[in-house]
């Protein structure tokens, strides 16, 4: 009975802002379960089960799907927790489908939530927790605390992240401007999204070059924000699809493959990923996602991506490792415009993540607004038709990488089975 | 849709509640035991890593579980005290008398020898300018070793054999 | 649903205060499990944890282990519930057609964090936290004076579980050393310190170190690993409303879906014929009874007239249950392991007769909120 064909066939958000103090946590996953409800035009009684996902320790609260149960819609459904860091909503996403693919009876329709309310809680706190055990341990070898925390504060996201920049600057030839455009085509197409966060349709790259470092290469104003916000996905089965949507994106390919954990290593010692551009993990994850989509040419057959970027960097290292660009060029495709909404392969189009930055939810919002592409409901939709699109994700130490890869077409029925 | 409704409307009765992450309560057990061979080499002013029998993967500082065989690593190898730069950046730190930001680098040193990064500071001499990945250092040590991870002081640039090919050739 | 096989199992001795580092006590998980039938690391094709970032003192409890738990480019996934949910999803994932083995792990330890003041953090922040009147025990607390005053069960009939379970527990090699009391009575149990009247700490089921790990694989690729695969034919989960007073606490609306949902899985019609053993979660003893009744096996309110020893007509933790050693997100996955061994007739000094069909659960959150039940089977005699 497994291996059923699984759809997203309706997403919802809610308004993203810095601090949205005018609701609690409960409130702001509800105002994003009632969009995505409300575009399905069905109720919570269509719900069969609920995957939920956030990072705790970002609000403070410990397992929040259980206070929140009736704002989730979850009282007396099965509801199931998935979070693992960064790239959460995309494992939101793909418990989600394993929920509707495995074929239990009962199980046909499925809701998947991942949100965030960064302003409840500290969010440097939340970030630098990460290594907290390592840096423990390290100072219990001998290295004084204060020394450890600066050394391994450094390893923290944006730490990797300028790890990552000097790497790939370095073997790519890639400029700081190359990295402010990239930041500038994503402000401005956020601009043409209602729900997002950072909205900057007249930014420029003088204006970023004029920010000062924070790690360098990465200066102020190439950073993600931090915003309380919350998405929600709905998912159902090829055969249930059309009594919601007329496009249904049909769910092809998953994979979630984690890679050693980058420059830190088990117990503070060292990593074997010398290269943290290297992401064998992300290349690992691409080939199990194609593979499972029979898409064997994923630069030619990929209409429309959305990719995890809090730092503009990692969009052009991740377009590489996907397989959507060839090795160091990525940066010479948004030179040309092959990456705008008009161009060739758009990239983004919702602003990605360097504009809006809900931790927990920002994973699932690339699986859904690359579904939402595909059904034609997107915000800043492209004007050519989208027929294939992936939504990527990544957590942990930028080694967990989530892929899911959406078409309008089902999945070719090739495996023997 | 309505953009920003939310910014317009009072709060003046929001309410905010007090909770705390008891994260200092928290402690993180770790086998010290296993380590104690390699705190007892840096006593020395020797270096050593650990060798996976199965896929002669040296670790260092030591690992000790290899994760792509799944095995517990036990074949303590001696390393060199050269090593290069796998990766570098700069943290901005605001010195608290004068309220200036002062780069502070931080690099990951590759040990000749061994296969992994070990996070560690450069010469503060050293302006982080300089730095490229790929650039050859040495170890310095602390004049009175203990037997802990403080003993290696910080990491020394040394004269790059490929940068002179480079000027030769120019 | 399909069949989905469990291939193989490892737990680690549960201890107060675990003499190993946490990857340590991962990775002797993780191995023993494949090595437990032989298995390599490459054979594995994808891996579940069960772990929580309060527990662990960290932010992204997953992002460390990767080594550790066997999941070095492997697809990986993480599960912050009880480690039965853990194995759901290990099960879905098997279920689907894109994975021939599943690893699921799950573990903590608790003598490295307060684990009453991390259930603390879990309740609702805006009205119950500021107050801190709310955590596991008083919860627990309440539950048991809702039980015994709707049914009019006295205190000495839920202390007979505590005792039936610490007995039991006894015998089990593999409960936590603090928990085998072979000879306690009614009195020691009704006498040990209050925790939250009426919760006495003999029946609440203490939190200690432990990691247990479970390997599934799908029909076709268990029967070519080994020939007697124990079969998980029915799994059920819900979830009840959070706000205790939302709820009828002397039964468990969320163990009765759960339930339902198994059990219709698995063509289980009478539960209490057609099981031979349970394996309960139970965070404390009352919720044995609450769950007995919520499962079918009696009315409401005639739990402790149920005969649930070794045995009895219907044994329920033969192990010892939570009370044997209640590791927080491992305990799912242990009372799993207990009803194979059930049913592999592995279990040395506890094993009930002619086991053919068995159950195990898991639970969150206060006084079981969401529950999870797994039917399980052996293979054909």
């Amino acid at each position: 009975m497994g291996d059923r064909q699984v759809a997203v066939v309706s997403a919802g958000f809610c308004e993203h802002a810095s601090k949205r103090s005018d609701v609690n946590m409960a409130e702001l996953v509800n105002e994003a379960v009632h969009n995505c409800l409300n575009n399905a035009n069905c109720d919570i009684d269509a719900v069969d089960a609920i995957v939920a996902g956030n990072m705790p320790a970002f609000e403070g609260a410990n397992l929040p799907e259980l206070w929140m149960t009736d704002w989730l819609g979850a009282r007396n459904k099965p509801l199931m927790r998935v979070t693992t860091g960064g790239s959460t909503g995309g494992s939101v996403a793909i418990a989600g489908y394993y929920n509707v693919a495995a074929g239990l009876p009962g199980i046909e329709t499925v809701l998947t939530v991942a949100f965030e309310q960064q302003s409840c809680g500290n969010t440097s706190v939340g970030l630098s927790s990460v290594a907290l055990g390592e840096i423990s341990i390290v100072n219990a070898l001998g290295l004084p605390a204060e020394s450890a925390m600066r050394i391994f504060g450094a390893g923290a996201a944006i730490g990797i992240a300028s790890y990552q920049a000097i790497n790939y600057m370095n073997r790519s030839g890639c400029t700081e401007e190359d990295l402010a455009r990239v930041v500038v085509q994503n402000r401005r197409n956020a601009a043409k999204n209602w729900w997002t966060h950072l909205k900057m349709p007249d930014y420029t790259i003088e204006q970023v070059m004029a920010t000062p470092y924070i790690s360098y290469p990465l200066r102020f104003g190439m950073v993600t924000p931090a915003s309380d916000g919350a998405c929600a996905m709905l998912y159902t089965t090829e055969e249930k699809a059309k009594d919601f949507a007329d496009i249904p994106a049909y769910v092809n390919g998953v994979a979630s493959v984690s890679h050693e954990t980058a420059i830190l290593g088990v117990g503070g010692a060292g990593a074997g990923q010398l290269d943290p551009c290297e992401q064998v993990g992300a290349v690992e994850s691409a080939k199990l996602a194609y593979a499972q989509a029979g898409i064997s040419f994923p630069e030619k057959e990929i209409d429309f991506a959305e990719v995890y970027s809090p730092f503009p960097n990692q969009e052009l290292m991740w377009l590489e490792r996907l397989g959507l660009f060839e090795e160091n060029t990525a940066h010479l495709r948004y030179r040309d415009g092959t990456t705008a909404p008009n161009g060739e392969l758009p990239v983004n189009c919702s602003g990605g993540v360097n504009s809006t930055n809900a931790i927990g939810a920002s994973a699932l919002e690339r699986v859904a607004e690359a579904a939402l592409q595909i059904m034609g409901k997107a915000g800043n939709q492209v004007p050519k038709t989208v027929h294939s699109a992936i939504g990527h994700g990544w957590g942990g130490c930028i080694n967990l990488v989530t892929l899911t890869v959406l078409s309008d077409q089902p999945r070719r029925k090739w495996r023997a089975h | 849709m309505v953009r920003l409704e939310y910014i317009k409307k009072e709060y003046e009765k929001t309410r905010q509640m007090p909770g705390k992450w008891y994260l200092t309560s928290c402690r993180y057990k770790f086998n010290i035991t296993r380590f104690q061979p390699f705190l007892s080499a840096l006593k020395e002013k020797r270096l050593i890593g650990l060798k996976c029998r199965s896929c002669n993967t040296v670790s260092f500082p030591p690992k000790l579980v290899c994760g792509k065989c799944l095995t517990r690593p036990d074949q303590w190898v001696s390393l060199r005290e050269t090593g290069i730069v796998a990766t570098f950046t700069a943290n901005y730190m605001k010195d608290e008398t004068t309220g200036e930001a002062n780069a502070f680098p931080v690099i990951a040193v590759r040990q000749d020898g061994a296969d992994t990064t070990y996070l560690t500071q450069l010469n503060p001499k050293v302006k982080f300018e300089d730095v490229y990945v790929g650039m050859p250092v040495k170890i310095k040590w602390k004049d009175n070793t203990e037997g802990n991870l403080n003993d290696i002081d910080y990491y020394d640039c040394i004269d790059d054999p490929t940068q002179k090919m480079d000027s030769l050739t120019k | 649903m399909d069949k989905v096989g469990i291939v193989g199992y490892y737990q680690v001795q549960p201890s107060l205060n675990l003499n190993m580092g946490r990857y340590e006590m991962i990775f002797n998980t993780v191995r023993g499990a494949l090595d437990s039938v032989g298995l390599k690391r490459k054979d594995v094709t994808s891996v579940v944890s069960a772990t929580n970032d309060y527990y662990d003192g960290r932010t992204i409890s997953n992002c460390f282990t990767v080594e550790a738990g066997g999941a070095y480019l492997k697809d990986e996934s993480k599960v912050e519930m009880d480690g039965a949910y853990a194995v759901y999803y290990g099960l879905l994932r098997a279920l689907s057609g894109h994975h021939k083995l599943v690893l699921v792990w799950g573990g903590s330890m608790p003598s490295c964090f307060p684990y009453s003041s991390s259930t603390l953090l879990s309740t609702d922040p805006t009205f119950e936290r500021p107050l801190e009147i709310i955590n596991d025990l008083t919860a627990g607390g309440l539950q048991m004076r809702a039980y015994m005053n709707k049914f009019d069960v006295p205190a000495e009939d839920i202390a007979q579980v505590a005792v039936k379970n610490h007995k039991n527990a006894a015998k089990n090699t593999s409960s936590l050393p603090e928990s085998r009391m072979p000879d306690i009575s009614t009195e020691t149990v009704l006498n040990s310190d209050v925790l939250s009247s009426p919760v006495t700490e003999l029946m609440y089921s203490q939190p200690c170190d432990a990691a247990a790990c479970i390997l599934l694989a799908p029909e076709q690729q268990a029967l070519k690993i080994r020939d007697d695969p124990v079969w998980i034919t029915g799994v059920g989960y819900s979830q009840e409303t959070y706000y205790l007073g939302d709820r009828d606490l002397s039964r468990s609306q969320s163990m009765q879906d759960a339930a339902q949902m198994a059990f219709r899985m698995a063509g289980v019609k009478d539960a209490k014929k057609e099981i031979d053993v349970a394996e309960l979660y139970e965070h404390f003893s009352h919720e044995e009874l609450i769950f007995a009744e919520a499962l079918g096996f009696c009315d409401p309110g005639q739990g402790p007239s149920l005969s649930t020893e070794i045995s009895g007509g219907i044994p329920i933790n033969p192990s010892g249950g939570g009370m044997s050693g209640n590791a927080p997100c491992a305990t799912g996955i242990i009372r799993l392991i207990e009803a194979i061994k059930q049913i592999t007739g592995e279990a040395k000094g506890y094993q009930v007769k002619d086991v053919q069909r068995a159950i195990a659960s898991g639970q969150n959150g206060f006084c079981a909120q969401t529950n999870m039940l797994f039917v399980l089977e052996g293979g054909s005699k």
